[in-house]
């Protein structure tokens, strides 16, 4: 599994929504500015700016009142209306799922337990969120509803926004119950022999570096032939190392345990059998930049299993965690001294909260492969229950973001055109966003993509032509990549409108036995929803203001 | 602007069109017309005639193609004005799953109004349209008259300044009908302004101090009810029952004035008239059964329904 968690740039985010935010609106006003002209003359763009500052108003001197009514008139009439039956399926999808979870062959026995309660809660919600705030509008405008509510003093961006509030207060109150059921679920269904994997481990990661064979500093370390390049790996026997560098270490936190604990996950890639009975070995060096100390720990090398999940497995069935404990005192022998000293891991190894440790494969012609977050310090771990219920809180940020986008696509087409708008978003969001971000992470680093974009890849395809292989020169290679880089850029704009639904499938956080970390995964969950709240709003209070109710 | 205007519109048109903007339906052309403060005014029109459009563009449901509209000295399109409007609908669009005491409520919260305001509100609406013993009920359970009659509800729950009735005595049976034209007359007496379209002219005719007749889109006639409906070069006498001898004396009288008998007969009553009077009658005596040519209401004496007599005169006024 990839796996390389990056801390969130709230700052950098909202700089990004804002500037989408306003390109949005000026590409909006610029298209109902043009069709205003083409339908009310001179006079369009005035009416334009004056329905913008009305509506701007409207926005503003929104009443919590009158949203609280039609929140609470879309709650009675979504109970009423019976919605809320999907907790049968639920309930029904509990009772027997345990007969098809208990298989005792599977290696992390708890992990498939909260893999399905975690999955099946999120895809019961996502339909009856995606529905319910799709048809409810619409069905209203059909039957004319509707025109009573509108009729009175009630602004549409209130009707809008009460809606959204009425279904997410629905989903609040069905995620919490399916949640807490969940709860209950897993905690009495994992057997009693994996109920200490229902933790939440809390991993500090740090920044990754090598040495090559000669010691000298490099970005990466050899690939050994591996397609996927997740791993970098350092030759056994010789000066390569892996180096992790950890920052900001609560010392004082870590040091009322009186130990540090660092968990591995390493590789290994042989170029020979070698005593194939007996595992590659490698070797820790916790060391200290600014005084150079070097305090090599273990004292004696450790085994390093060929894959990172057999390494677990095994560990654990040993009866040992591939966790390394380090003590507060360290006692080591110095290279070229014959008398032992004595450290304290917090006042002389770790410097200013930093700590940096080399890896280092001790056998001859086998290789160590480590990516970031194959070591990590594990910090004192959290109750499974801290896991399990910030990743249901991932499960309702998605209800409410697919209750806000279909409660606003619901505003400007019907109810199934709006569920397909609306289906399509969350799908485009849970595949195509990260294929989609990765071809423009490319574009926008390099200026270009591989292979090409839209045009030039349809033309390679079509005259059967590698990616390897230049363009032929001339005016249509210069017309298709100019077409494309267009196409690119405003990829890059479309991007930020497609909600990355990816933030909120915490799942493998807590199916793994981790704590959701807030900073990479509770923040962007968060931060993706309430962006699109205030630009989901400002669009439905249009659609809605600037429709008329009762077109023939 | 007229201050005694509640209502201005001058020159509106409004043109449906199709998808591709393409002309579809000229639904008005060039309506200009008054409404005043305290009157009851009728929009009368066959269908498609446009008065259904008129009242949705007076209420912002639809947008105008040209021209303006003021209301209560805002436009149209002002949130603002509908604080002192009510609307009831030409059917009645309320929320089916609701029961009549949430409706009127969920529709008060709608205007701020204090928890205590809406109970009192709500309980004299329900029993001003006489639903107490359906309060509880959700709206999808109510026959088509307990449905107008939320509605109308609905709509006064403001206390509005000018009540909008589309078609309000739509779906209603003879003695709703009666109720609701009751009511509409209050709403005058108290006040208010009232705006109504309907198609059924004899309820227009009972309650319209003003009309405007639309057809295809245009105003065609607008005026008050007892000037329109008055023929200024015939005279109408009622009297009690006269024998033929004193008949031919009066015809002598009207031809020395040279004036004309156009026609002697006996007044009827509506039809209205007489099923409100025999329900009136029914609950007042139940198990009593009229014999034919008995009207009820006069204590069984059928020969005082033969009392009076209508003549009708043509002639030089004197």
């Amino acid at each position: 599994m990839f796996f390389d968690p990056e801390p969130f740039n709230m700052g950098l985010a909202a700089i990004q929504w804002l500037l989408t935010l306003c390109i949005c609106c000026g590409i909006a006003l610029a298209v109902v500015v043009v069709l205003s002209l083409s339908v009310s003359g001179v006079s369009g763009p005035a009416n334009v700016w004056r329905a913008v500052i009305r509506g701007v108003r409207d926005i503003v001197d929104m009443s919590p009142k009158r949203i609280g009514a039609v929140a609470s008139l879309t709650l009675k009439e979504s109970l009423r209306r019976q919605d809320v039956l999907v907790g049968v399926v639920f309930v029904l999808l509990f009772m027997f799922a345990g007969w098809f979870l208990s298989s005792a062959n599977v290696d992390t026995p708890a992990k498939p337990y909260i893999s399905f309660v975690l999955t099946a809660i999120r895809w019961l919600i996502l339909p009856v969120a995606l529905l319910l705030s799709c048809w409810g509008l619409p069905a209203d405008i059909k039957a004319r509803s509707l025109h009573t509510v509108v009729t009175k003093p009630a602004r549409r961006s209130e009707v809008v926004l009460g809606r959204m509030l009425g279904y997410s207060s629905l989903m609040t109150v069905g995620v919490a119950i399916m949640g807490l059921v969940g709860y209950v679920w897993i905690t009495r269904q994992v057997p009693e022999s994996a109920q200490h994997q229902l933790i939440s481990r809390v991993p500090q990661y740090g920044q990754l570096t090598y040495l090559d064979r000669t010691g000298a500093p490099s970005f990466s370390g050899i690939n050994v032939g591996d397609m996927w390049d997740y791993r970098s790996f350092v030759e056994g026997n010789t000066k390569a190392a892996a180096i992790f560098t950890f920052k900001d270490l609560n010392t004082n936190r870590l040091s009322q345990d009186d130990q540090l604990q660092l968990e591995y996950r390493f590789e290994v890639f042989r170029t020979h059998k070698g005593d194939i009975e007996k595992a590659v070995q490698a070797q820790f060096t916790l060391v200290n930049e600014q005084s150079g100390l070097r305090v090599p720990y273990p004292r004696v090398p450790f085994e390093v299993k060929e894959f990172a999940d057999m390494q677990a497995r095994s560990a654990e069935d040993d009866g040992r965690l591939p966790i390394i404990t380090i003590p507060r005192e360290l006692t080591y022998t110095p290279e070229g001294e014959l008398s032992s000293k004595t450290v304290d891991l917090f006042e002389d190894v770790i410097h200013d909260g930093t700590l940096t440790v080399q890896v280092r494969c001790v056998d001859q012609g086998q290789y160590l492969g480590a990516a970031r977050t194959d070591l990590f310090v594990r910090l004192p771990d959290k109750t499974f229950a801290v896991g399990y219920f910030k990743a249901i809180w991932g499960t309702w940020m998605m209800a409410i973001l697919v209750i806000v986008l279909g409660t606003t696509a619901s505003t400007f087409v019907k109810g199934p055109v709006a569920t397909l708008l609306t289906f399509a978003m969350v799908l485009t969001g849970l595949t195509l966003r990260p294929f989609m971000s990765g071809v423009l992470e490319q574009y926008q680093q390099t200026g270009v993509v591989q292979g090409g974009g839209m045009l030039e890849s349809a033309y390679r395809m079509v005259t059967q032509m590698n990616t390897q292989v230049e363009l032929p020169g001339g005016f249509l290679t210069e017309a298709i990549q100019w077409i494309d880089d267009r196409m690119l850029q405003g990829l890059l704009l479309l991007q930020n409108v497609i909600p990355d639904f990816t933030h909120f499938d915490m799942t493998p956080y807590v199916a793994n036995g981790f704590d959701v970390p807030w900073n990479n995964a509770m923040m962007p969950s968060i931060a993706t929803t309430l962006a699109f709240i205030l630009p989901a709003l400002i669009l439905g209070y249009f659609c809605l203001q600037w429709r008329e109710l009762e077109a023939k | 602007m007229d201050n005694e205007s509640v209502i201005q519109i001058r020159n509106l048109s409004k043109v449906y069109r199709d998808f591709w903007g393409r002309k579809k339906v000229q639904a008005l052309n060039s309506l200009s017309l008054d409404v005043k403060k305290g009157e009851i005014f009728g929009l009368l029109g066959p269908n498609g005639s446009g008065k259904t459009t008129t009242m949705k563009l007076l209420l912002g449901l639809l947008f105008p193609t040209e021209g303006e509209i003021t209301i209560l000295g805002r436009p149209a399109h002002d949130v603002e004005k509908n604080e002192r409007i009510g609307y009831l609908p030409e059917e009645s669009y309320l929320y089916r799953f609701l029961n009549a005491d949430e409706t009127l409520d969920f529709y008060g919260r709608l205007f701020k109004m204090s928890p205590q305001v809406r109970k009192e509100r709500k309980d004299a609406l329900i029993e001003q349209v006489g639903l107490q013993h359906a309060r509880r009920r959700q709206l999808k359970e109510y026959s088509k008259g307990m449905t107008r009659r939320i509605g109308l509800a609905q709509a006064l729950i403001n206390d509005p300044d000018l009540v909008m009735l589309d078609e309000p005595t739509s779906g209603l049976d003879p003695l709703g009908t009666r109720d609701m034209k009751d009511m509409i007359l209050k709403l005058r007496d108290e006040g208010k302004t009232v705006v109504m379209c309907s198609h059924l002219l004899a309820d227009v005719q009972d309650v319209c101090d003003r009309i405007a007749i639309l057809y295809g889109g245009e105003l065609k006639v607008m005026g008050s009810v007892s000037e329109l409906l008055q023929a200024q070069d015939e005279t109408q006498m009622l009297t009690t029952h006269l024998s033929d001898e004193a008949l031919a004396e009066v015809e002598a009288v009207l031809a020395k004035h040279q004036a004309k008998m156009m026609k002697v007969d006996h007044p009827k009553t509506t039809l209205e008239d007489l099923f409100l009077r025999t329900i009136q009658e029914s609950q007042a005596r139940p198990g009593r059964r009229f014999v034919p040519g008995e009207r009820p209401g006069e204590d069984g004496n059928s020969a005082a329904a033969n009392s009076t007599d209508t003549a009708k005169v043509e002639g030089a006024a004197s």
